[in-house]
Order: C-alpha cells, then sequence, then structure tokens
C-alpha cells in the first residue's frame, strides 16, 4: 500500500521490457490503441472502448490484425460484456486453470483501459484491502483527510469509473465477502471518518466487477445467496477440443521457452502425448481416462510443457522427449494425492502402449522414471 | 426454360418464407421437392389435412431384417410449404428423391438431417469468423434472424453458403446417387413445362451439384424404384412430435429447436423471442423455480444488449437463451450449455437449462387426418382387441387356464413385445416352471400408441406375425446376451407364436455352445428348462427346439464349470444356480441331455477334488455328484476365508441329501465350534449366505440337530429368531473383541500386565 496516492501509473505507458509479466493493457498496448482509434462503435457509458471493440479484442479479428487473446466460446465473451454493461457484477467460476483471470484481465483492460484494480482473495484478505485503509503518519499529525487515506481497489475503481477485478473472492471469508453488497447495490462508498462531500465516495459510469472464483474451492466459503442474486455467473470450461488445447499449450509453452533461452523447437509429438495425457486424466476425454483428483488444466499442461522443454534444453542440449514428460508428470501428479501417483502408473503401464506412435512407447518405456 | 434451384436447410423458417414468396411469384409449372418418389401416387393422402407434425414412415423388411427410416414435415418445413402452396398454386407438385428404403439410405434414419453442415471444416472456419459457437448459432446469425431480408437477397445469400459449403465438403456415394436420381426428374420435368417455368427444392448442399447434372441428359420420366425381389417395402403415414424432431442426434439431427422456430414461422423472430423468454419463464415458475421480476426485467435487458452486440435486428434464439442463463443462473454449471456446443443435454444439468431447452423443443404433437390409409396391422389389432373386450383403459385381471383369457394374455403379449405404449403387465408368472397362473395388466390410453403400432407393421401385417418377426430378430441379434435369448424364448411361449423355427433352434445353440458367462448359461437353462418340462399352459412342453438348447446349454455349463479356476474369493451365486440348473436337466431331462450321467460325475468329482478350484465351486461338484447319486467323501474345509463359501456350493446343489445325512452338519458344527473368535468373524458371512439356500423350515431341522447334539431341549424355532439384527451382532462382537485385545494391550484386564514396557500414561 505504499505507492497509495502515487499518480496513476497503470494504463499503457509502462515500461514493459523488464517485467516478468506486464499487465494485459501493456502486452497489447498497440492492439488496444488502434482499436480505440478505428473504434466507431457507440460505447457504453464510462467505457474505454465500444463493446464490439472490446469483444474484438479478446476473441481476435483476423481482417484487422488482433489476435486472439481467449480460446473458448464466443458467446461467453459476449454474455460477460453486456453483463458488465448492466447493474450486475460479473462472475467467473471454473476449475481451476481454465484462464479465468486471464479472461478477466482481458476484459478489464479492455472495458477500462485497466487491469490493475485488484483485489487477491485470502484468507486473510480484511476489507482495508478492498475499500481503504489509512497512513498512519499523516493520521495521526492531520485527523481523517482525503490526504491521509489510502484507496483500495473498489473505492477507486467506484471513484475513477473503472473495472476492478477480485480474484478467488470464496476464498475471503463471507463477513469480508458481504462489505461487497452495499458496494454492488448502493452503488457508493460511505467513508465515516470524513466529512461533507469526501464522506461519500458514488460510482462513477464504467465501474463494475468482476469476481472469480474456483469450483474445487466450492464449500471453504460458500457466497452468500445476496452476493450471488448481485453477480450473473459464467461458467468457464476445459478447452473441448483436442487441436485448439494442442496449438494454445504449443504457443503458449513456446514463449516461455524463448523467454527462459530455450533455442530448440519442441518436438510437435511430444506435445501432442502431453496434452493427450492430460485430456485423459482429466478425465474429459474418451472411455480410458483415468480421472486424477490433481487439477490437470491446459495452464498446468503449459507449465509442464515449460519443464520438459528446460529439461532437455538444460540437461542435454536437446528438445525435450517424452520421458521428460513422465519426470514432469510425476511432480503435477503427486502434489496433492499419493493415489494420484498410482492412477499414473496405471495410464503409462496400461494405456499408453495401446496408443500408436513412437512418443507413445517412449513415454511408455518412461514410466519406471515415476517415483516409488 | 431452365428450371429455378431453390437450396434449402430443411425445417427452416426462412426458406420455408424464401418458397413460397418464389411460389407466388413465378406461379411454375411444376414444383419438384426433395422427397420419397414413391409417396407421388399418394400426395392427396398427405394433403388430407393433418396437425403436423407429422412424418412419412418407410420401411424394407427383407430377409436380412427391417429398415426404416423417416421422412418428417412441420408446418415450417420448406418441403411442406413446397407441396401445399405449389399445389395451391396449380402446378404439378412431384417428389423427386429416391424411396427411403432404398441401398442409398441404408446409414439414415432421417431422411432432413443436416449432419454435413454441423461437422465440416468449412463451417468451423466460418464459426470463428463470426465468432459464433457452433452452426446452428451461424444459421440464425446468417439467416432466420433477419425476417425482413427480401427473397432475392435471402436466396443469394444462402446460394452463397451452400457454395462454399459443397465446395469442401467430401459427397458419399449414395449422395451422389440421389443427385443423378433428382437430376433426372428436374430434366424430365423441365422438358414437359415447355416454356413455363419448373422451381426445384432440394437440401442446399445438392443445389450445386443437381445445376450441371440437370443440363444436360436424356428427358424421359425417370422411373419409380420397386423394392428389391424377396423383400417388402411401404411408406406410411406417422403422427411425428417436436420432441421426435428435436431427438435424432449426431450427424441424424436436422434443424433443432423446433418449438422455437414454430413460432418464428407464425409470428416472426421479434414474437418467438418473447414467447420462449415467457414460455421458460412459465415452465420455471410451473416447477416451483424461482423466478422474480426483477430477473426477467434483467433478463430482457440482456437479451436486447446481446442482440445488439451481434448485429442483430431482434433477438435471436441463443440472444434469448444466454440473456436467460445469465439472468437465472447463479452457480457454476457442471456441462457446457447444450446450445453452445452440440446441443445434447446430460444428466444432472441446471434445472433451469433443462426447461429451457424442453421450451426450445415445445409440446407440439401431430394428429393425423381421420381418412388416412393405415397400415392393415392396425386395423387387425384394433379388431382383435374388440372381440376380446381389450379396447378400453382399466385394469385385466387373466386366468391363464381359461382358454379365453389366454387368447387375451396372448394378445396383449403380442403388443407388450412390439413394445406399443399402453400396454403394462403388472403380475403374472415368470417362467415356466413358476405355479401362477394369474396375469394382471394395465392398459392406458396414449397418443403413442398410433406411432407405434404404425411402425410396428415394418413387421408384419398381423399382430403375431409382426411379434415372431420381432422376437426373431432379437434371437438373432448377435449383440442380444445369453440371458436375453432366454427371455426372449420365453416370450415366444407367452406371445403363443411359432418364431421358432428348427433352425433358428440350432442357432440359439451355437450361441450358448460358444457363451462364456457360466451365470447367464445357467440362467438361460434354467428358464429353458421350466419351459420344457411345465409349460403346458403355454404350450411349450417338450418342444424339440427347446430340447436342443437345453442340451448345449447342459453342455456348455459343464465345459464353463470345469475350466473355472482361481483362489479363494467369495461365492459366486449365478455359477451356483448354473450348476443346479444342470442339476435339473440331468434329473428331469436326462433323455434330451447328450452327455452321459457317468461324464458328468467325472468332471463334478474333478471340480470337487482338484485344488485351485475355487471353494463355492468345489462345493457345488461336491453337491452335483452327490445329487446324481453318487456321494463322494465329504471334507467340510476348515479355514475360515473357505468354509462358508464351500457349504454355498454345496447347499445349492445338494440340500436335501445334506439334511437327510446328520454328518456334514455335525462336522461342520465340530469345526465352527474349534474356530476362534476371529476366525469365527471371518466365517460368519459366508456361512449366513450358505444358510440362506435352505428354507425357514429346514432351517428349524437343523437347529433342531444343533440342540440335540448338544443335548438340550429348548425350542429350534427360537433359535433361529434372533432380537437384534444380525449384521449388528457380528458388528457388536468385533468390537467386543477389539476392546478386549486393547485391554489385554495395556493390561487392564485383571491378570494381565501391560505388553509395553515403557508405558508413558500417568
Amino acid at each position: 500500500m505504499s505507492d497509495n496516492n502515487s499518480t496513476d501509473s497503470d494504463g499503457p505507458g509502462i515500461d514493459a521490457a523488464d517485467l516478468q509479466r506486464p499487465p494485459a493493457e501493456v502486452r497489447h498496448a498497440d492492439e488496444l490503441n488502434r482499436l480505440r482509434a478505428t473504434d466507431t462503435g457507440a460505447r457504453p457509458p464510462g467505457w474505454w472502448l465500444s463493446m464490439d471493440a472490446a469483444r474484438r479484442f479478446i476473441v481476435g479479428d483476423e481482417a484487422g490484425g488482433i489476435s486472439r487473446k481467449f480460446v473458448g466460446d464466443p458467446s461467453l465473451i459476449d454474455r460477460s460484456l453486456v453483463t458488465l454493461a448492466t447493474s450486475r457484477g460479473l462472475m467467473l467460476v471454473g476449475e481451476p486453470g481454465t484462464a479465468k483471470s486471464l479472461l478477466s484481465e482481458l476484459i478489464a483492460a479492455a472495458v477500462s483501459g485497466v487491469s490493475t484494480l485488484t483485489v487477491q482473495g485470502g484468507a486473510a484478505t480484511t476489507e482495508d484491502q478492498i475499500k481503504y485503509s489509512w497512513n498512519y503518519a499523516l493520521l495521526v499529525s492531520e485527523g481523517p483527510s482525503p490526504r491521509s487515506l489510502v484507496p483500495a481497489p473498489m473505492l477507486r475503481g467506484m471513484a475513477e469509473g473503472r473495472v476492478v477485478r477480485f480474484e478467488e473472492i470464496t476464498r475471503c471469508p463471507l463477513e469480508v465477502q458481504d462489505s461487497m453488497l452495499s458496494l454492488l447495490s448502493e452503488r457508493v462508498l460511505a467513508v465515516p471518518e470524513l466529512t461533507g462531500r469526501d464522506g461519500m465516495v458514488f460510482a462513477r459510469d464504467g465501474f463494475n466487477v468482476i469476481a472469480t472464483a474456483n469450483t474445487r474451492d466450492r464449500g471453504v466459503n460458500e457466497m452468500s445467496a445476496a452476493l450471488k442474486r448481485r453477480f450473473n455467473f459464467e461458467t468457464v470450461f476445459p478447452i473441448s477440443d483436442f487441436k485448439t488445447e494442442l496449438a494454445l499449450v504449443e504457443q503458449e509453452a513456446g514463449a516461455l521457452l524463448r523467454r527462459s533461452g530455450v533455442e530448440a523447437p519442441q518436438r510437435r509429438d511430444v506435445l501432442e502425448v502431453l496434452v493427450h495425457a492430460f485430456r485423459d486424466l482429466r478425465g474429459g476425454s474418451g472411455r480410458d481416462g483415468e480421472r486424477l483428483s490433481t487439477v490437470m488444466s491446459t495452464a498446468e499442461a503449459v507449465s509442464v510443457a515449460h519443464a520438459v522443454g528446460l529439461r532437455g534444453w538444460f540437461l542435454r542440449r536437446e528438445p525435450g522427449a517424452p520421458a521428460d514428460i513422465v519426470a514432469c508428470l510425476a511432480g503435477t501428479a503427486a502434489k496433492d494425492d499419493a493415489e494420484d501417483l498410482a492412477r499414473l502408473r496405471r495410464y503409462l503401464e496400461q494405456q499408453a502402449p495401446r496408443r500408436s506412435g513412437s512418443a507413445w512407447s517412449e513415454l511408455h518405456g518412461a514410466r519406471y522414471l515415476l517415483p516409488g | 426454360m431452365p428450371a429455378e434451384f431453390i437450396g434449402v436447410r430443411h425445417h427452416s423458417p426462412a426458406c420455408a418464407r424464401l418458397v413460397a414468396a418464389r411460389i407466388a411469384e413465378l406461379r411454375p409449372a411444376y414444383v419438384l421437392v426433395e422427397g420419397p418418389v414413391d409417396m407421388n401416387d399418394r400426395l392427396d393422402e398427405l394433403l388430407l389435412g393433418h396437425e403436423l407434425p407429422i412424418a412419412v414412415f418407410s420401411y424394407l423388411r427383407a430377409e436380412g431384417g427391417t429398415r426404416m427410416s423417416w421422412s418428417p414435415f412441420c408446418d415450417h418445413s420448406p418441403e411442406w410449404v413446397a407441396l401445399t402452396a405449389g399445389r395451391a398454386a396449380g402446378a404439378e407438385v412431384r417428389f423427386i428423391d429416391l424411396p427411403a428404403w432404398h441401398s442409398a439410405f441404408a446409414e439414415r434414419d432421417n431422411r432432413y438431417s443436416d449432419g454435413a453442415l454441423r461437422y465440416s471444416e468449412v463451417t468451423a472456419r466460418l464459426c470463428r469468423e463470426f465468432a459464433v459457437d457452433n452452426s446452428d448459432t451461424l444459421w440464425d446469425h446468417m439467416v432466420e434472424v433477419h425476417a425482413d431480408l427480401d427473397p432475392v437477397a435471402l436466396a443469394e445469400r444462402l446460394n452463397t453458403y451452400f457454395d462454399v459449403l459443397r465446395g469442401e465438403t467430401t459427397i458419399s456415394t449414395a449422395d451422389d446417387d440421389r443427385e443423378t436420381y433428382m437430376a433426372a426428374w428436374v430434366r424430365a420435368a423441365v422438358a414437359a413445362a415447355g416454356d413455363r417455368p419448373v422451381l426445384v427444392i432440394t437440401g442446399g448442399l445438392h443445389r450445386p451439384a443437381l445445376i450441371p447434372l440437370a443440363a444436360t441428359g436424356g428427358t424421359a420420366w425417370p422411373e419409380v424404384p420397386t423394392p428389391p425381389a424377396g423383400s417388402e417395402g411401404d411408406s406410411y403415414l406417422v403422427p411425428y412430435s417436436n420432441r421426435r424432431l428435436d431427438a435424432f442426434q449426431g450427424y441424424q439431427s436436422g434443424l433443432p429447436s423446433p418449438g422455437y422456430y414454430e413460432r418464428l414461422w407464425a409470428d416472426g423472430p421479434a414474437r418467438a423471442a418473447e414467447g420462449l423468454l415467457e414460455s421458460v419463464a412459465t415452465r420455471l415458475r410451473d416447477r416451483n423455480q424461482r423466478v422474480s421480476t426483477a430477473d426477467l426485467i434483467a433478463a430482457r435487458t440482456q437479451a436486447g444488449g446481446l442482440a445488439a452486440l451481434r448485429g442483430h435486428p431482434h433477438p435471436a434464439r441463443t440472444d434469448v437463451l444466454d440473456a436467460l442463463v445469465s439472468a437465472l443462473v447463479s452457480d457454476g454449471l457442471e456441462q457446457r450449455l447444450p446450445w453452445t456446443s452440440d446441443g445434447t443435454i446430460a444428466p444432472g444439468a441446471h434445472p433451469v437449462v433443462v426447461q429451457m431447452v424442453a421450451a426450445l423443443t415445445g409440446d407440439r404433437v401431430g394428429r393425423l387426418h381421420d381418412a388416412t390409409p393405415a397400415p392393415p396391422l392396425l386395423s387387425a389389432v384394433d379388431g382383435e382387441l374388440a372381440a376380446l373386450a381389450l379396447d378400453r383403459a382399466g385394469r385385466v385381471t387373466l386366468d391363464l387356464t381359461g382358454e379365453r383369457d389366454l387368447r387375451r394374455s396372448r394378445v396383449l403379449h403380442r403388443l407388450r413385445v412390439l413394445g406399443i405404449p399402453g400396454v403394462r403387465r403388472t403380475s403374472g408368472p415368470t417362467g415356466g416352471a413358476d405355479p401362477t397362473s394369474a396375469e394382471v395388466w394395465e392398459l392406458t390410453e396414449t397418443d403413442l400408441r398410433l406411432p407405434a403400432l404404425i411402425e410396428a407393421a415394418a413387421y408384419g401385417a398381423t399382430l403375431p406375425d409382426a411379434a415372431a418377426v420381432l422376437i426373431r430378430r432379437r434371437v438373432t441379434d448377435p449383440d442380444t446376451g445369453v440371458a436375453e435369448l432366454a427371455a426372449a424364448l420365453y416370450d415366444t411361449a407367452l406371445c403363443g407364436v411359432d418364431a421358432l423355427s428348427s433352425d433358428l433352434g440350432e442357432r440359439i445353440a451355437d450361441r450358448v455352445a460358444t457363451a462364456s458367462d457360466l451365470g447367464a448359461v445357467g440362467a438361460a437353462l434354467g428358464t429353458v428348462l421350466g419351459l420344457w418340462r411345465h409349460d403346458r399352459l403355454l404350450g411349450s412342453a417338450g418342444s424339440p427346439v427347446l430340447a436342443e438348447v437345453i442340451d448345449a446349454a447342459a453342455t456348455r455349463v459343464l465345459w464353463l464349470a470345469e475350466g473355472t479356476h482361481g483362489g479363494t474369493g467369495p461365492a459366486d451365486v449365478p455359477r451356483l444356480h448354473a450348476l443346479a440348473a444342470l442339476r435339473d436337466a440331468l434329473r428331469h431331462a436326462e433323455p434330451v441331455v447328450g452327455v452321459r450321467l457317468v461324464d458328468v460325475l467325472g468332471v463334478a468329482q474333478r471340480i470337487a477334488t482338484r485344488a485351485d478350484v475355487p471353494p463355492d465351486l468345489a462345493g457345488a461338484g461336491l453337491g452335483l455328484s452327490w445329487a446324481l447319486g453318487a456321494p463322494g467323501e465329504v471334507h467340510v474345509p476348515t479355514a475360515p476365508n473357505r468354509m462358508g463359501d464351500w457349504l454355498a456350493g454345496l447347499f445349492a446343489l445338494a440340500r436335501e441329501e445334506v439334511l437327510a445325512d446328520e454328518s456334514v452338519l455335525a462336522t461342520l458344527d465340530g469345526h465352527v465350534a474349534d474356530l476362534g473368535d476371529d476366525d469365527f468373524l471371518v466365517a460368519l458371512p459366508a456361512l449366513r449366505q450358505a444358510f440362506a439356500f435352505f428354507p425357514p423350515a429346514e432351517r428349524e431341522t437343523i437347529a433342531h440337530g444343533l440342540l440335540a447334539r448338544r443335548g438340550l431341549r429348548r425350542s429350534a424355532r427360537a433359535l433361529l429368531r434372533t432380537t437384534v439384527d444380525p449384521v449388528l451382532a457380528a458388528e457388536a462382537a468385533a468390537l467386543e473383541s477389539r476392546v478386549e485385545d486393547l485391554l489385554v494391550r495395556e493390561g487392564l484386564l485383571p491378570g494381565s500386565s501391560p505388553q509395553t514396557p515403557e508405558g508413558t500414561h500417568d
């Protein structure tokens, strides 16, 4: 909270060169600016782009040279954008690793031009981190004043008319979740310590909330019915199409590997085996699937593909091989359930040899690399 | 004058509108429609004034089996509009496609499906381009939602779409045959029409191929194909329903959501969207789901927003659906929304989504005009039911020993076998050996009966014929399991049909002889044996066909039983029943069983004595041999994990023999008394299962013996009646023994000392 009242440093203009992961509006600043420059559609009040341009920013537009940034049903994007233009918030739910956070970041960048007004939910999240807190030195010397107030994302989003992202909202205690209720329905945040006009922050046009929640966390903190009513729910599903998922893994892992200084391109057949195995183990495709209790998301597949490439390159100066998949999978699978390791072993022993192709037989041959 | 071709999507209201507009403007001499050419002589029948949806149901019954196919029509089918509007405009209307029984339709149940539209690369590319989820949404987006598009622009749009699609779609030879045939009709009609126009309405994918094909070639009217020799084919109209229209899946499916498109056709897209919203809300409220006014306002706003974003003049089908799901579903979903994926809905779908899909489908049910010709089966069934006083709803109780009631029972069973709705047996004999002779039936009236009966006509012209054909089909179907074979045989007896020619007996015998599931073969043997021995009531007693099956099944049981190896495991009751069925076959039907008794005894003794046989089977082997008059030496196993299972086998086969001979039970009594507490608990479940083979009276006899051996004089019956659940008692015993172990370990029982010397407890 130290950079509280600093000037609006978010948004296009950050020097992205040495950032590990710049925010979406910086990563795609060029596309956003182009869209805004050519945007002729009507903009909902307070929006940075028209709805159509925002949609093209996310689902892509080949003719306009806009890349596709989210792989999934286009109707999901339509529904989400229209929701944000109404008075209800948007709740993205789904399994971990289905790119909910990425989607919320992209939407926020498209709608507000800024995706960094973010509250990260957790057991330790307090109201201070959502609404506002105080700079205690100033508070003691001057008393409560707008100068000593440290605004948190909700207050800033309301005052500036921007989209606020609330990640993992179900990880917060119920009472903290409930503090959102009046903000969402009354669209006003009271600061009782301040007097006069400063004491009430009214939401400007363009303010709304995108929350994300994991379905695997269900039951950790159930959401109250009152809060549910203030959101439209959108479920984000794993990618249904093998080819699409493969292309995504190839692209994302390739980019990560380049950043890590790996020069050898990945082997296509190794990636195919990897993505196939992930889909089987997710239990979503085919009757051979042994469903693991660990989340076998596309994001996890990307990180395994990355690790496979790293192993191959830095250990042997060659692209990753199926044996590396086994070694990396062991870490993924055995993360929180020893039974998963047994399932993985059964999969490698019984399912891998049924598939044709040398990569599958290499995978089968490397099954002894599993620990235990 | 060359023909004008309109390429349509089947059941599309926009295409139907285009067809109507073109007919009104062109006043063509001929309207040629993709549809079964063998119905041309019966077009009047189609136009009698039915309530749609209806379908032309066609079948071909041949030696190899019966094939069926449907050509459904609803009010918004372009083909239907072509028929009705063409007729009204004074045009000659003709169907020009091959009959449904033709081999070109061998892989198709639904003439008007549009598989290629859904599953092609082009469609996928177009979907990406327009940023829509799938081909149905794409279709709405391009065609259906633009109700104000003028016919010329619409036709142009359709032609562009289908040309691109056809350009990249591989066409099967079956479709080639159909297109060649349809083109011949077009050429003949153009020649006959002279300078008057000819309008051709076919699926959009056929149009690009038909245009060049129709340009060159002979102009004689093509012949209407007749069913191949030795087979019988025909077509009838059947009432259809929106639900059936929507029920085709995958490649067989056509335009989904007939309920929605029916509104679109009648009232236009704006009112259709309203109607959909209203119908979903009503359905949900009828089912006590909470739908508040605020939700509806939110849904309507959302639908408007989505339509605007997607560039629709009015909310389209998926705009409304997407809006409803945003407004009404406030949970995570377990499965994809059906209209964003392949349209199917799996069990466990969100209740709101289920009702939305139901509202899309609609409830409309078609009705045929009273004067519609029906297949002979229909009048035969009606006549038979009236004669036997079975033509009204209610409960019917039959006494199968009476001749009239037996006839009534057979008629009802034939209807049941044909799967005609509204006929349900609530009780009655369940097998040949079942002494029950009363049957109770529940008869209800249902709209589904007529279509089912018309479709059953595919199997035969009279009720017994149709039932016999269907049972034969079940019996010869390689997918029918051995256990179902036996049920099919029982059905022949119940239906009183002679479905079993001698060659069929042989084929069943062959199937039984190669089956590998001992329990299933045993079940078949039991059923067939019951029919062969007892069923004078149904007239199957002593049937030579059944005798053949008995022989095959008995031999197979013997073979499979000897081939079963394995260690200790719980008793497998079906295989014990199989051996019991073999015992009965040898006792009561020895003349028809080909295996000699000595050989059976040899096998039985081998099973009983070999070491690698599971205990239940070993016991059953001994029991079989004993029951057939050759008691071997009885060695009751002493291992607690074998004892009960072994006894289950023995008791299943030779219960009476065991009772008559005191020694087995005495030995067993001794063994059980010698078991330690733990071992007893291990043996207990299997022992209980074993004694379940004795009926209560015999269990009392056993209890008597038990008391007598101990010199006690008490009521044996009291011993059998426990006041607590035995499972509970066993659990209590297990708990007690665990507690005692603990007490001993900790040295808390008098006279014991702690086993852990470094005791840290204070």
